[in-house]
């Protein structure tokens, strides 16, 4: 083969390479010429056939609409989704369950949900989602996600264990403490053998709201407001909840030590483990941790405390839809279809049932679906219940949401693991934080 | 004829040529230009000078996580580039012994570098795992105390955070990470194996005749003849002992954790740039990461002189 032969073959495979490509690019994908729904999540393992479920019935529900599901590893979601925006190629709708809706809907990334929905739908909306899942959407008044399912958690503990050690109820976090230094003592050699309470530096946020403590000012509502109050009040709702972690983390540091101020006033019951609500094939159950050695500890006897204010910390799934999507009113249809809102709340409540999902709304968890689930696995009620309430708090709504929760993990893994100054910790966390959201602040 | 070789050879490197250009050239002077901007990805880049590269510094003076990072990954570095060197020569010469079933241990030996890295790093996270791993059973199992791993800040160079809470737990996340990176070192060996078989018989044979023992001899004939794939082995183990990600990011958490003990500087370029959206400050990182390699890289060239044959 001659030269000038070699080289007009690869000009004619590379042009029909790109013809090929632009045609791919101007197909419509769906042969009945039905919009096309990219839909971005990361639901794995046994809950997988439920979203594949719930988007096929959407599918045969539909003549305008389709939907394509893609799974992503949930690891990197995140990093998918800024370079499909940047490229100019993001999906028409993603399902999170990360702190990132204030800072994505700051950055201008996020479709207000007040721009896809009716008046009359939003006013309905808002009626019809708990309180937690109306938090967990909003930023700065403005609705931005669509919550489709809460992680609830509480607390449970053994009393008969802790009345064995002489213990009591812990009213602070630095009880915990107490609880796991008393039951299993540390020193020893061999690593300890069992658990009393295991420490994890998420608990500043699960439970640091329950024994009484806020991660952002209540009063400091109105983001809405011109934004030269707005940053007034977003520092002050910063400045306001450090003090009060401060004081729970140099609780749980020394832990024999009371404090006064984190004392339980909205404590609900007592741990001695975390527990998740999750769900197995033949029944519900409370997950435990793995402690060292389980298999030398004594049977947890799980026993509910009625609650006195059902305060929590929450967090969930939620649906966005991208600034730059294509579809967004397909995925406004899909999102309504999934959560349950404007009718659907019986697929809806089958679809929680199956997942042994918290639904985003009282409406779903009374269909008859849903009761039918509850009256089978009695334990979830009570996760069902503390869903409902308004003292469920996220992590505050913020445009540095997500580093705001890092830091103060961060801050918890320095006390706990090397032994840092709880007070020093926060409060270089906190100025992190505080300078990072003045940079947002100052670009946004 | 001369030109249309040429036309030839650019139609032949042309795919070569699109792939260095887009993937290599235009990033890497992109994010030195994004290195004096403010960049989030999803607005366009706005120039802020030197601030990324002062907000470098005084992170460094004030003991922030970048400086954490850098003595995570010189630590990292230093330690696993070390200790490959040593058990790779080690190893090396001891498979050049003529025992029976020699290829058999070779092979075993160059094994786990064809297990991907991913299945790698779960393999070690339960190996390691402080409660149910193996590695700390057999320990116990010898009367020695069981060791924190990847749930431990401590680390062999220095004295554990807790000392009475760890009780003799001096191992920590990061010596777990050297320990999975000595899991890989059968590509080392192939070439010290090499170099190795290169060392003329001769010089064995005269120094035997001289009354040396096996160990002088690999003192005064082998380790010398080996020193030029010594001299490259570490710099390229440097250089891939600091870009190392994959495994940090899997035992990790994604974070660094525990308590940002195995955060590296690639890992905290990483969450820079893709979690907290600041393009701009993480390529000021990466820029100094590469002026540091390549500095270690020239000294390691300039005192090459003094000690490689």
């Amino acid at each position: 083969m001659t030269t000038r032969k070699l080289l007009t073959s690869a000009i004619l495979l590379a042009t029909l390479f790109v013809l090929m490509a632009i045609d791919a690019a101007d197909t419509p994908q769906t042969s009945n010429a039905r919009e096309e729904i990219v839909f971005w999540h990361f639901w794995g393992g046994r809950d997988r056939p439920i979203v594949e479920k719930i988007v096929e019935q959407f599918n045969a529900s539909q003549r305008q609409y389709t939907v394509r599901a893609i799974a992503m590893p949930g690891s990197n979601l995140d990093l998918k989704f800024f370079l499909s925006v940047a490229g100019g190629d993001p999906p028409d709708l993603l399902n999170h369950d990360d702190p990132i809706v204030a800072d994505w809907a700051h950055r201008g990334v996020l479709t207000p949900l007040d721009e896809l929905a009716t008046a009359d739908e939003l006013k309905r909306l808002d009626a019809w989602l708990f309180p937690a899942a109306r938090q967990l959407g909003t930023y700065d008044e403005r609705l931005y996600a669509l919550c489709n399912g809460l992680d609830i958690r509480a607390l449970y503990c053994n009393t008969t264990l802790l009345a064995e050690h002489g213990l009591g109820l812990p009213e602070t976090t630095g009880d915990l403490d107490v609880i796991a230094e008393t039951i299993a003592p540390s020193g020893d050699a061999a690593g300890r053998r069992r658990m009393g309470y295991l420490p994890d530096p998420r608990r500043l946020w699960a439970w640091g709201v329950v024994f009484g403590g806020r991660f952002a000012n209540p009063q400091a509502r109105g983001l809405a407001e011109r934004r030269s109050t707005r940053r007034r009040l977003l520092q002050r709702s910063l400045g306001w909840p450090t003090t009060v972690v401060v004081m729970g983390l140099a609780s749980s540091r020394h832990s024999v030590r009371e404090n006064k101020h984190l004392r339980g006033r909205r404590f609900r019951c007592s741990p001695t483990a975390g527990t998740r609500w999750s769900w197995t094939g033949n029944g519900a159950c409370a997950t435990l941790p793995k402690p060292s050695r389980l298999t030398s500890l004594q049977p947890f006897l799980f026993q509910l405390r009625p609650a006195e204010k059902n305060a929590g910390w929450v967090n969930g799934n939620f649906f966005v839809v991208p600034s730059r999507a294509r579809h967004k009113q397909g995925a406004w249809q899909f999102m309504k279809f999934w959560t349950g809102f404007d009718g659907h709340e019986a697929e809806a409540a089958a679809a929680c049932a199956a997942g042994g999902w918290i639904p985003a709304s009282q409406q779903v968890v009374d269909q008859q679906a849903y009761q039918q689930a509850l009256e089978r696995w009695p334990l979830l009620k009570t996760f069902v219940r503390l869903a409902s309430s308004p003292d469920q708090i996220p992590v505050p709504s913020l445009p540095v949401a997500s580093l705001y929760y890092h830091e103060v993990v961060q801050a918890a893994q320095e006390v706990l693991y090397r032994g840092a100054d709880p007070a020093t910790t926060l409060q270089q966390a906190a100025a992190r934080v505080r300078q990072r959201l003045q940079e947002v602040l100052d670009e946004h | 004829m001369q030109r249309r070789e040429l036309q030839l050879g650019i139609a032949m490197i042309g795919p070569w040529l699109i792939g260095f250009f887009v993937l290599t050239l235009y990033p890497f002077c992109a994010s030195f230009y994004w290195s004096f901007c403010d960049y989030d990805l999803l607005s366009e880049p706005r120039w802020v000078g030197l601030s990324n590269y002062r907000r470098l510094a005084s992170e460094l003076a004030s003991g922030g996580p970048f400086s954490r990072a850098l003595a995570n990954t010189a630590y990292y570095a230093l330690t696993s580039v070390g200790l490959s060197v040593v058990l790779g020569i080690a190893l090396a010469v001891s498979l050049t012994w003529q025992v029976r079933g020699r290829a058999l241990y070779r092979m075993l030996c160059f094994l786990p570098t064809v297990v991907p890295t991913v299945a790698a790093a779960v393999l070690w996270m339960g190996l390691l795992d402080p409660q149910q791993g193996l590695v700390n059973g057999v320990l116990e199992s010898v009367g020695l105390s069981s060791q924190g791993w990847f749930q431990s800040t401590s680390a062999a160079a220095w004295p554990p955070a807790w000392p009475g809470d760890h009780a003799g737990r001096i191992l920590g996340s990061k010596d777990g990470l050297v320990l999975m990176s000595l899991w890989g070192i059968g590509n080392l060996l192939v070439i010290y194996l090499a170099a190795l078989a290169d060392v003329p018989k001769g010089l064995y044979e005269a120094a035997e005749l001289d009354g040396a023992g096996r160990l002088r001899q690999f003192r005064h004939i082998t380790l010398p003849m080996l020193t030029p794939v010594i001299f490259f082995n570490v710099v390229m183990g440097l250089i891939q002992s600091v870009q190392a990600f994959t495994q940090i990011y899997l035992v990790s958490d994604g974070q660094g954790d525990p308590a940002g003990s195995t955060l590296t500087l690639s890992l905290h370029l990483f969450l820079t740039a893709f979690k907290d959206l600041d393009m701009g400050y993480a390529s000021a990182m990466a820029w100094v990461l590469f002026v540091l390699v390549m500095l270690i890289t020239t000294w390691l060239f300039r005192t090459s002189r003094h000690w490689v044959i």
